[in-house]
């Protein structure tokens, strides 16, 4: 049987946009008299980077990615853009101890280019959003990364769309492959959740900023268009064949004259059929 | 604090993906054991069917049917596996459960044109109460898929020519999409509704009369309230994440729009 840890962390990582101090409050609750926080930091840390947690840098009102693209050792993160590494607590999603940070990468000059063209693109496109450029596998690779949040829980929803894309640096032309993933949460008298993937797979003529952005706005907008179209058609479609609004007749049910009673017809004498 | 932990679990799965509630719910009952009986008794979940042996007609399990490990059909009123002293309804809410099932599956016909229905009564000491199930599930295409599954229970509770009653609806609805264009789409949950009315009754008919327009006018409510949850807040909200058109337009209109006023207003 699974432990009280491995459960405890599957509620943690499954914890929808926004939500995570709840499903925190309500494992504690659950696990009373244990103190259950500290065993759960793997499961925090997972979750951050999956979900590509936001912490505001010491001192600024940036915020700034945790991820696996961007950590440096144990628990700390870099930033490109502002130049600055982070150390992370996992548990309460917060930074301390910034330092400058120097990119160690030889393609600075494109990172530096493609944040720049994918700011103005995610400003132009997504209200609220924190994203970054960063070098990975020794340099071989760039990952781009985004995640916009709207946290409504007054309203009881909440929504997270994630993008995350990493093509090879090497040669001169380069595939773009990635994932685009939308989760929503609406919570008013019942539970109902979108949760959605795409894969990315756009081959990029030649490696630059400019060409490469752009190839991604056209993915994410195509994507959004299809999204916005599944919902009509899942509604006009499915959605349809499983209930009707009214039946054939357009009648609603004569209840007095289907079934086994009769109004008026005595019980006692059973159904007399 | 045993209280505090059932609102904590059900807050836990009312945060939790409804798609996997079957297991979080066993998760949570393995984290807290004294909390199983109450949390399978107020926890929906999708229905399972099974085949009733004496009429071959198929059946709906719930907690409601259920008794030790044996379920009974609402066809037969025979329990399956066999039990020796099951608990059955009265033999007038037996007369009842009898006619509302024939009722609703008349009324499931018409609604959902498929899919398997249920209905089960028990005795109150002041009335009687019971629970309509209706499940139907589709699958348009290999890579699309649906499904829809109604838990509305019902307590009468029996005054002067009148009666009580008190109902609790519950639908769980599933839908799966797949498609190069889109990649994977779910979309999933519950959502649940109270509704309390006095109603006249004449003779035990009116009951199943009753309770049928409470569960058809339910229906039909719940079913707009997800249309426009599942495919109008739900895309809503992805538009509040993200923008089709340039932003800097939006704010512009929206600057154009605000000056107009004030002009305007001079």
């Amino acid at each position: 049987m699974a432990s009280t840890v491995e459960l405890a962390s599957s509620f943690i990582e499954g914890a929808p946009p926004g939500e995570l101090a709840d499903v925190v409050a309500d494992v504690q609750a659950l696990t009373e008299g244990e103190d259950i926080i500290p065993s759960l930091l793997p499961a925090f840390k997972r979750y951050n980077e999956a979900q590509l947690a936001t912490v505001k840098l010491p001192g600024s009102s940036q915020e700034v990615i945790v991820s696996g693209f961007n950590e440096l050792e144990d628990n700390r993160y870099f930033d490109p853009e502002s130049q600055t590494s982070f150390e992370v607590d996992h548990t309460t999603q917060t930074a301390s101890g910034a330092q400058s940070y120097a990119l160690e990468s030889e393609h600075v000059d494109l990172i530096k280019s493609l944040l720049k063209s994918f700011g103005v693109h995610a400003r132009e496109h997504y209200p609220n959003c924190s994203y970054g450029v960063y070098p990975m596998e020794n340099d071989t690779v760039i990952a781009i990364v985004l995640v916009a949040n709207r946290y409504s829980p007054n309203n009881f929803w909440n929504g997270r769309f994630r993008a995350i894309y990493q093509f090879p640096v090497s040669s001169s032309s380069s595939t773009l492959t990635g994932n685009i993933h939308v989760d929503v949460h609406y919570y008013e008298d019942g539970n109902v959740a979108l949760n959605t993937t795409k894969p990315v797979n756009i081959s990029v003529p030649s490696v630059s900023a400019e060409s490469i952005v752009s190839r991604i706005a056209a993915a994410e907008r195509d994507y959004q268009e299809a999204l916005n179209r599944a919902f009509v058609q899942t509604s006009e479609g499915v959605f349809k064949g499983l209930r009707r609004q009214l039946p054939i007749t357009r009648q609603k049910v004569e209840w007095e004259k289907v079934g086994g009673y009769r109004l008026g017809q005595d019980i006692s004498g059973g159904k007399g059929r | 604090m045993a209280d505090a932990q059932f609102d904590s679990a059900l807050d836990l799965l009312r945060r939790l993906n409804p798609r996997d509630t079957k297991s979080n719910l066993q998760a949570i009952t393995t984290i807290v054991p004294d909390l199983t009986e109450d949390l399978l008794s107020s926890v929906d979940q999708p229905l399972e069917i099974r085949r009733c042996p004496q009429t071959n007609r198929d059946y709906l399990l719930c907690d409601y049917n259920r008794d030790g490990d044996s379920y009974r059909s609402p066809w037969s009123n025979e329990f399956d596996p066999p039990l020796e002293d099951g608990t059955v309804p009265s033999e007038r809410v037996r007369k009842l459960e009898v006619a509302a099932n024939e009722s609703f599956d008349v009324y499931r016909e018409l609604y959902y044109e498929g899919g398997v229905g249920s209905v089960y009564f028990w005795d109150l000491d002041d009335g009687f109460a019971g629970v309509i199930l209706l499940k139907k599930g589709v699958t348009p295409g290999s890579q699309s898929s649906g499904e829809w599954d109604s838990i509305h229970v019902f307590e009468a509770t029996d005054r002067a020519r009148m009666s009580h009653y008190k109902l609790t609806s519950t639908v769980i609805l599933h839908l799966a999409n797949k498609t190069e264009a889109l990649g994977d789409m779910d979309l999933s949950g519950n959502m649940t509704r109270q509704v309390e009315v006095d109603l006249p009754v004449e003779s035990d008919a009116s009951h199943v009369a009753n309770v049928g327009r409470l569960v058809e006018d339910m229906e039909l409510k719940m079913r707009n309230l997800l249309q426009e949850v599942y495919f109008g807040k739900a895309k809503d909200v992805v538009g509040e994440l993200r923008s089709l058109g340039p932003l800097s337009d939006a704010n512009r209109d929206r600057e154009t729009q605000r000056e107009m006023i004030m002009s305007m207003q001079k």
